[in-house]
Parts: structure tokens; C-alpha cells; sequence
């Protein structure tokens, strides 16, 4: 589970235990900004992705903006190549999300997907739960090719 | 808009409320508070959690099976609005809702019950052996309104045979 890296501490100290556990046990995750390792979830040939700029927003990227993100990994044949600067859409980031209903959403890692400059997705399918926030944001292509949308 | 409930203590999520969370095997989780999503994040199992619904469903402690539970099944049609419909749905719902809880109630009364008769009986046997703490043994001779019927036959006789030899 992604909110337990923390977990697992030796707390010298003599302070409370509770406080000082559940500081620490309590990941706060932010947004997507520079330097940030990304997740791929479709077919284009990329693993990981390194965000270099988030597009919109000065403190970063959320779920549903897109960024520039350099590719970091991928799979020996694929349509993107290692070091390729490459435009990505949030589908999942940690960080919880407000809807417009006032509920919260997040998910379990940070993943994108990768498109085109004109948003268009590079990869045919694409793994994973994605959230319907996209729709507001025009991205029906990945939407219908997700398998899950939550 | 529509009433969840919460995954880890089974109370509903009003809207505006609460955090949901999306696994990646795409399993959703709603969580009513944050105490609910921290004993999630634990990985604590809600029932063995002593104050969740889960866990007092597990051991018996509310109700488990009635036909009011049958009104709240989720359904995923969703209904063509009609005014009549939702006038007599929100009566009735206010209606199911007090008859439901009058049997949790009930329920929790009945279970609770035999402990009282236990506690009782306890009661009035430690009233028959203990009552010279509270009251001297010569008073209760003397005045047997304190005594309990059940007991003033026998003590009575007993204690002022007692109680000549310990004056003495």
C-alpha cells in the first residue's frame, strides 16, 4: 500500500509515540512537479517518465493536467525511445482530488498517459482505473480506451 | 447523488464528505472520516475492529437479518423521476427508517436481557446475605418492615438466638 513507506521507524525519542507515529505514518503527498517519476500505463513503448514541466499550475500538476516529462525507460521496441521529451495526461496521481460534488479521490500511484501535442494518445490501450475528471477535460480518446474508469 | 457507505465502519457517506480511494486493481474504497481511512491505511481489518458494524454484525450484536435491509439494496437502474413516487418514497423511507431502528433496538434489548435477570438475582442475594452491613441485625428484628418477605421467617429466629450470646 503506498501511504505505509513511513510506517516502519524507530523513534528514538521520548516523545508521545502517537504523535510522532502518526506524523510520520501520515505520507502527504503533493503535486506533480518537476523531477517527479511517472508511471506510463499504455502501450507506447515508454515505462517511466520524469516530469520537466507541468503545463498549468504554478506548484505542479494534478489529476487530469498534462505535463512535458522526459522518458526515462521503455521497452526495447516501442514507439518512444529513451530520452525522448514526450507530453503526458495525469490519469492517477496520489494526491487527492476535489469533485464537484465535495468528495475527495485518489489513487494508489502517479501514472500517465502519453500523448501528442494535440492530445491525442500515442499508445492504443491504456492499463489501470482512470478518473472521469478527464471527460471535463476533453481527453474522450483515453477514456474510451480505458478499462476502468472510476 | 447517492449515499455510500463507508467501507471501513458501514456508516453512510453524506455527500461532501469523506475521501474516496481507487486501488490500482481498480477496487473502490470510501471512507466516511479520516479515522476510517487511517485504520485502512493500518491495514486493519474492520472486523476486528470493536466499534464497526462489520464487526458487531460478525459477532451478533446487532441485527443481521430483516426485511428492512431489502429497501436499501443498491440499485443501479436509475428511475425516471416522478413526484408522486418521490413524495411516497421519502414517507416511507422516514417510516422503514424508525421501524428498523425500533428493531435494532429490540434486538440489542433482547440480547442484553438475560444479563439483567443474571445481575438481579445477584442483586437480591447479596441483599440477603449483606443486609447487616447496612442495618444492624437487632434493628431488623426490631423492625421488620426492612425485611424482605421472602427472608423474615428464617432470619429472624436465627439472628435473636445469634445475637443473645454475642451481647453476652
Amino acid at each position: 500500500m503506498g501511504g505505509l513507506g513511513n510506517n516502519f521507524c524507530n523513534l528514538p525519542s521520548t516523545s508521545s509515540e502517537m504523535t510522532c507515529g502518526s506524523f510520520l505514518s501520515q505520507q502527504q503527498r503533493t503535486f506533480i512537479q518537476m523531477r517527479t517519476v511517472l508511471k506510463v500505463v499504455d502501450n507506447s513503448g515508454a515505462k517511466k517518465v520524469m516530469c520537466i514541466q507541468a503545463l498549468k499550475g504554478k506548484k505542479g500538476a494534478r489529476l487530469g493536467d498534462t505535463i512535458i516529462a522526459s522518458v526515462k525507460e521503455a521497452m526495447p521496441n516501442g514507439k518512444v525511445k529513451k530520452g525522448k521529451v514526450v507530453y503526458g495526461v495525469v490519469v492517477r496521481a496520489a494526491m487527492q482530488r476535489g469533485r464537484c460534488d465535495g468528495s475527495e479521490v485518489k489513487f494508489d500511484d502517479n501514472a500517465v498517459v502519453l500523448v501528442d501535442k494535440q492530445g491525442q494518445p500515442i499508445g492504443t490501450r491504456v492499463f489501470g482505473p482512470v478518473p472521469h475528471e478527464l471527460r471535463q477535460k476533453k481527453h474522450v480518446k483515453i477514456l474510451t480506451l480505458a478499462g476502468h474508469i472510476a | 447523488m447517492r449515499l455510500e457507505k463507508c467501507w471501513f465502519c458501514s456508516s453512510t457517506i453524506y455527500p461532501g464528505h469523506g475521501i474516496e480511494f481507487v486501488r490500482n486493481d481498480a477496487n473502490i474504497f470510501r471512507f466516511c472520516r479520516s479515522k476510517c481511512h487511517k485504520n485502512f491505511k493500518m491495514k486493519r481489518n474492520p472486523r476486528k475492529v470493536k466499534w464497526t458494524k462489520a464487526y458487531r454484525r460478525l459477532l451478533g450484536k446487532d441485527m443481521t437479518q430483516d426485511s428492512t435491509f431489502e429497501f436499501e439494496r443498491k440499485r443501479n437502474r436509475p428511475e425516471r423521476y416522478d413526484r408522486n413516487i418521490a413524495e411516497n418514497t421519502l414517507k416511507a423511507i422516514k417510516k422503514i427508517d424508525k421501524i428498523r431502528s425500533d428493531r435494532a433496538s429490540d434486538h440489542i434489548k433482547n440480547r442484553l436481557k438475560t444479563g439483567k435477570i443474571q445481575r438481579q438475582k445477584e442483586a437480591r442475594k447479596q441483599l440477603e446475605q449483606d443486609i447487616h452491613l447496612v442495618k444492624a441485625p437487632l434493628a431488623l428484628a426490631q423492625d421488620s418492615s426492612l425485611y424482605l418477605p421472602k427472608i423474615k421467617v428464617n432470619v429472624s429466629q436465627t439472628r435473636t438466638e445469634e445475637n443473645q450470646p454475642m451481647e453476652g
